[in-house]
């Protein structure tokens, strides 16, 4: 053994409760020289986990992930050899491979997933559900595609059927419903219909919603309840039913045709029913940008506006019942169902973790910085608490786990920072330098289901589609 | 939305309405010409870049003033001339009156005697011609009569008065007219003025210069001569030459001896000794001998020591100090004086064997001439902090937020954009290009609307594009050549585009401007007037896109700028002469111009956010007119030489102004109309300023392509100036045949700026 391979003394720890080491075995001797993907072997060895198949281990040294070699860990940060290594191991979170691009028209603005691991199609039950992608378009449409990339149904554009302005956000009812909303200030609640073939399919609209004064900038659907939760530029936050059963009529003087005009007259010449909301709650002084659910209570909301406040809206009184002022608009917002936080994009190129519960003694709880435009988009991850995929006009969609803390430094403001763990840009790209402020490539929705991964659509027009591979075994 | 929403706004705007007392814009055709009349001069010709030279007029207007105080003056002077001629007139008329010289009294006798009076020797009077005064008293001394007034009597036996001595009237007359021969003295015989007669005169002449006083003395007369000048022949003695003449001298002969004896005894040296040479060793001086210890000074300095030899001065040095033939070679090649060192280092077997140093007495002498004459100076070191000489502006980090980076860049026009503006609401970004087009974009640099305003071959350039400033209605004014063009662009909810298509038809009931009223509006003279602006509607297909009103000016529009209130708008033509600044009142369509004649070329215009005021920018100066009470309030100087933009802080006391000639001024209204700060940061033409509507925020944009953020806080109190902190550079446009960024807007809320540049894009900064 030459002078080169001096040894480190580590001490593994963990929070998954499937790979607790014994406690004899948690202090090891391991060369200095050793990378992430050797400690990984070494885990998963015989005498260590003597797990069946091999589970890819990342490994956080101080609460930053394990990149370089332990030697180069030590020295960069200043520390002896001879200092016991205190590794904690989680699951690895693979890097994302690109599976497909669909191509479209006009910018993608909104995407959604069907599968049987999705909301939607966890509602089916024990029916088969098939795995498509919903994404809406700026040119009025809503595409539904399967995975080979075919277009398998495209909903009626212009006349009368449908919208008439660009589509903000589509959303998956179930696994035979959409709801879309746009620039026309309406909800189109659509019925999916697939032939056997599983090649084509119709859409034709159910119902329309109407009681909004502006564009509406995203939807919230709630599958078990029927119900959809709008947020609009009118500073609105809307809730409708997605039944035209239960629906109420629509105010008359929010319908086009109270106005005389040409587009009112077009716009009015279906036959599609007109519905009105169950409730339309004046929240913000400025744009509404996001409404979402809670995602385990369906009488609970959360809105985030341009005004820079998340709210917390009681839905069954329609009131509001706590509010968190961020610095920043906020352009996007997403719960995590296991952290009980609330992810709000901003357009100051981050992304806020704030814990809406009134017994929280910070607000924000953390900052992840990375993004260099503004974020319009964020989803939690399906499969576990802690991290969350977010799409940003600089033309990349970054991975984040929230377990890779440091405290920030005084300059970006204190509190904990995190850093993308992935980047994933666009495909067409090639791996260029990103554009400035995302020029033709900004994305603009994202989605991620546990069967799809990750699905991106924006401003090139494409939805990008990349699956880890096992990203996050079980 | 609601129906309650908009009637509650309406009538808040109402209530405006009638609590501040502004102006009813129902008459302002000409109303601020009479504040202009006396400004004759219109700088119509300077447009080509000559300077304006506003400072002429008022020059012009002092010099009036001073002309008629000068011809009052007069007026008066010639008043009191008159008067005085009128006082002399009748004294004259008095003395031309004809009476008897004499009057008639009586005698010793009672016979009847003539008395004349008193002739008075006036100039001019015939008495001049009789004889001067004769003495009457005989061969007496004058100082008899020195008791009386008189002196002697006359033929008539009257007293012959004393002659007014001394007075001063004589005196003067005297002086004035001098008689020949006058001397100032007094005879002592007849007590008259002394006069000298000629010849005295000449007399008295000569003894002053020294001449002969009389004719008959000649001072140069023959000479005659008391000695011949003739040689004489003949010798006077004829005695033969003495012997001594040929005899040696007997005492001389000793004299020498003498001195033969003394130089044979040594005492007589035939030459001077050389003196003994020791006496020059003192002529080196050594200028430390006398030197004192001194005690330490603080500005003592001690005269630098020698470097202690090192080995390579050794006769003997290590290997490694020996120069190889290489570096012997170099070292040989250099001029003596670029050598590092003066010397080689050479070895020596032994110490015996060391030749003599030549350069030792050279080294010496340089050592001395050092230590001489090298002066040696305390440097004293300035110990100020560089940093406290800057002013004290808190850090740009603690002025957060401002806009930093590129978010979103709008591309599709195809040629450059000239003018962009945010939307009331925030959520559109209007831009208007030299291609022709309007567009609307989302903010994340989707276009969402386009309309091609004049004919797509010939593209007429959008200059400005504004929003009515009112969230109830949607509506784009866009200006295009001579043209300005209303529009609703159907992008936004149904009842938002009906209420603004019913406030752009309002006016068409009134057709003030339109083609039925041109016989209205005839001047006084009866001659027809033509209406400065002709509102009507754009062609169908205009119409169809939302372009739903238009009104034509005379010459092209480069300004446009709303009223807070939406009804009014200014529209700034620079080549209009009378009709470059126009306001037009949108419920009418009606346009007005309020200027019969302005004093410059007219660049911008714009209303007070909250005063019924109205500012008018020419090439040199702004102008602050009241529209309520029409009259000039202000003349602001910004010192700049040719004004491109302005704008009024939202607080309303305070305005920036961009110039060409690269300077970016402060104003604050109240303090001064100079400028409270010029900043000059660009090395290129500012184009546009902008102030953020919320935040203490403001920006321009320069021909250099970047744009430049401010933090502008003004505080409410009088006390304080406003604090200005440039914070940011914005670089990204490039520039193109010179032009950078054309045009600035603030977004109404959030800290974005939106920036339109000659490389056919627009930017939102954020």
């Amino acid at each position: 053994m030459d002078a080169s391979s001096a040894q480190v003394k580590v001490v593994f720890t963990t929070n998954e409760e499937d790979l607790v080491l014994p406690e004899s075995k948690r202090q090891l001797l391991v060369p200095a020289d050793i990378k992430r993907y050797g400690l990984s072997r070494i885990l998963n060895s015989e005498s260590m986990l003597d797990t069946s198949s091999p589970v890819p281990l990342d490994f956080l040294a101080n609460g930053t992930f394990l990149k370089t070699s332990i030697e180069e860990y030590l020295k960069s940060n200043g520390l002896s050899q001879e200092t016991t290594l205190t590794l904690q191991y989680v699951r690895s979170l693979l890097p994302p491979v690109y599976e497909a691009s669909f191509e479209h028209d006009d910018w993608v603005s909104g995407v959604d997933v069907l599968s049987s691991t999705s909301p939607a199609g966890l509602l089916a039950g024990d029916a088969a559900v098939n795995e498509r992608v919903a994404s809406a378009s700026y040119d009025g449409l809503v595409r539904i595609w399967n995975p080979s990339g075919t277009a398998i149904a495209v909903s009626a554009g212009g006349k009368g059927e449908g919208h008439t302005q660009r589509i903000n956000a589509v959303r998956w009812l179930s696994p035979t419903q959409l709801a879309s909303a746009g620039l026309d200030r309406k909800v189109v609640v659509w019925d999916y219909k697939e032939a056997d073939d599983d090649f084509s399919g119709t859409l034709k609209p159910n119902m329309e919603l109407w009681g909004h004064g502006k564009n509406i900038n995203s939807i919230d659907v709630n599958g078990s309840t029927r119900r959809i939760l709008t947020a609009s530029s009118d500073g609105r936050v809307g809730l409708w039913s997605a039944s035209k059963r239960t629906a109420p009529q629509a105010d008359p003087e929010s319908l086009p045709s109270a106005h005389n005009t040409k587009r009112a007259k077009l716009s009015n010449a279906g036959s599609t029913a007109q519905r009105g909301p169950l409730a339309m709650i004046p929240l913000h002084e400025e744009a509404v940008t996001a409404a979402i659910f809670h995602p385990k209570d369906s009488t609970v909301a959360y809105s985030a506006s341009l005004d820079h406040t998340v709210k917390t809206i009681d839905l069954t009184t329609q009131r509001e019942v706590s509010r968190l002022t961020t610095m920043h608009p906020i352009l996007c917002a997403t719960a995590l169902p296991g952290a009980s936080l609330v992810a709000a994009g901003s357009s100051a190129r981050h992304i806020t973790l704030l814990d809406p519960r009134e017994s929280a003694a910070a607000t924000a709880a953390m900052t992840l910085r990375g993004h260099v435009n503004m974020v319009v988009s964020v989803a939690a991850s399906p499969e576990n608490d802690y991290s969350l995929v977010s799409g940003s006009h600089d033309s990349t969609c970054r991975v984040w786990d929230l377990r890779s803390v440091r405290l920030a430094s005084s300059e970006e403001g204190g509190g904990s920072v995190s850093e993308p763990v992935y980047t994933i840009g666009r495909e067409w790209l090639k791996g260029k330098k990103l554009p400035p402020a995302g020029d033709g490539a900004k994305v603009l929705s994202v989605a991620w289901d546990k069967t799809w991964g990750i699905v991106s659509g924006g401003e090139d027009k494409k939805v990008q589609i990349n699956r880890g591979n096992g990203l996050l075994p079980s | 939305m609601g129906p309650s929403l908009p009637s509650r706004k309406r009538k808040e705007v109402s209530e405006v309405v009638e609590s501040d007392d502004e102006f009813d814009g129902a008459e302002l055709e000409g109303i601020l010409s009479q504040s202009e009349d006396d400004d004759d001069d219109v700088e119509d010709s300077q447009s080509d870049g000559e300077e304006p030279e506003l400072d002429e007029d008022e020059d012009e207007d002092e010099d009036e003033d001073e002309e008629d105080d000068v011809r009052s003056g007069d007026e008066e002077g010639e008043g009191i001339n008159g008067e005085s001629n009128s006082k002399n007139k009748p004294d004259v008329d008095g003395e031309a009156d004809d009476e008897p010289n004499y009057r008639v009294v009586k005698d010793a006798n009672g016979g009847v005697r003539y008395e004349y009076a008193e002739i008075d020797p006036v100039y001019d009077s015939d008495d001049s011609d009789a004889q001067g005064p004769v003495n009457t008293i005989g061969n007496i001394p004058l100082s008899f009569y020195d008791s009386y007034p008189h002196i002697g009597y006359d033929i008539n036996g009257k007293k012959i008065m004393r002659p007014a001595t001394g007075e001063a009237l004589d005196a003067l007359l005297d002086s004035i007219e001098l008689p020949k021969g006058w001397t100032g003295l007094t005879d002592p015989e007849t007590g008259k003025p002394l006069n000298l007669s000629q010849e005295e005169l000449e007399l008295l002449k000569k003894l002053q210069m020294n001449e002969v006083p009389s004719d008959d003395y000649n001072p140069y007369e023959d000479m005659i001569p008391y000695f011949t000048s003739i040689e004489e022949k003949m010798p006077l003695s004829a005695a033969p030459e003495p012997k001594r003449r040929f005899v040696p001298s007997k005492h001389e002969a000793k004299r020498i001896a003498k001195l033969v004896r003394a130089i044979k005894e040594g005492k007589i040296l035939p030459y001077r000794p050389p003196e003994p040479e020791t006496e020059q060793e003192d002529k080196y001086y050594d200028i430390w001998a006398n030197e004192e210890a001194q005690e330490r000074h603080v500005m003592h300095i001690p005269a630098p020591k020698l470097a202690p030899p090192g080995y390579d001065l050794s006769y003997n040095p290590p290997p490694e100090y020996l120069p190889t033939a290489e570096e012997k070679d170099n070292w040989e090649k250099l001029d003596p004086e670029e050598r590092e060192k003066e010397y080689l280092p050479s070895k020596f077997d032994a110490l015996r064997k060391v030749p003599a140093y030549g350069e030792f007495v050279k080294e010496r002498f340089e050592r001395c001439l050092d230590l001489y004459l090298a002066p040696r100076v305390r440097k004293n070191r300035l110990n100020i902090d560089p940093s406290s000489l800057l002013p004290k502006l808190p850090r740009p980090e603690e002025l957060r937020p401002f806009p930093t980076v590129c978010q979103t860049i709008f591309k599709g026009h195809t040629s450059r954009v000239r003018t962009v503006a945010f939307s009331p609401d925030g959520e559109w970004i209007a831009s208007g290009s030299d291609d022709g087009t309007v567009r609307i974009w989302a903010l994340n640099g989707h276009q969402e609307w386009s309309a091609q305003l004049s004919s797509a071959d010939e593209p007429e350039p959008v200059n400005m594009v504004r929003w009515r400033p009112s969230k109830d209605t949607f509506i784009l004014a866009a200006a295009a050549g001579e043209d300005l063009f209303f529009i609703a662009p159907p992008i936004v909810s149904d009842a938002t585009e009906q209420a603004s298509r019913d406030v752009l038809n309002a006016g068409f009931g009134y057709a003030t401007n339109g083609s039925s009223a041109a016989a209205a509006t005839t001047t006084a003279d009866g001659a027809k007037k033509e209406p400065p602006a002709k509102w009507s509607r754009p062609s169908a297909s205009l119409v169809a896109k939302g372009v739903l009103l238009k009104f034509a000016v005379r010459s092209a529009i480069k300004t446009i700028n709303w009223h807070r209130r939406g009804d009014f708008l200014c529209t700034v033509s620079p080549t209009g002469q009378r009709s470059s600044v126009i306001i037009h009142t949108l419920s009418k369509h009606l346009s007005q111009v309020p200027f019969r004649k302005l004093p410059g070329l007219a660049q911008t215009a714009q209303f007070h956010p909250s005063r019924p005021y109205f500012f008018v920018a020419t090439q040199r100066m702004i102008r602050c007119y009241d529209l309520q009470r029409q009259e000039l309030v202000k003349v602001i100087q910004p010192g700049a030489r040719w004004i491109s933009s302005m704008d009024i802080h939202p607080g309303g006391d305070n305005l920036i102004v961009g110039s060409y000639d690269r300077r970016l001024l402060w104003h604050d209204l109240d303090l001064s109309n100079r400028p409270y700060k010029t900043m000059r940061f660009h090395p290129e033409a500012i184009r546009a300023v902008k102030f953020h509507r919320g935040l203490p925020l403001f920006a321009d944009a320069s021909d250099d392509g970047s744009l430049q953020i401010f933090h502008g806080k003004v505080v409410g109190d009088l006390m304080e100036n406003a604090t200005i902190v440039p914070v940011k550079m914005l670089r990204g446009h490039k520039v193109e045949k010179k032009l950078g960024v054309m045009d600035v807007d603030w977004h109404p809320k959030h800290p974005w700026i939106v920036s339109a540049g000659a490389d056919m894009t627009c930017r939102l900064w954020a």
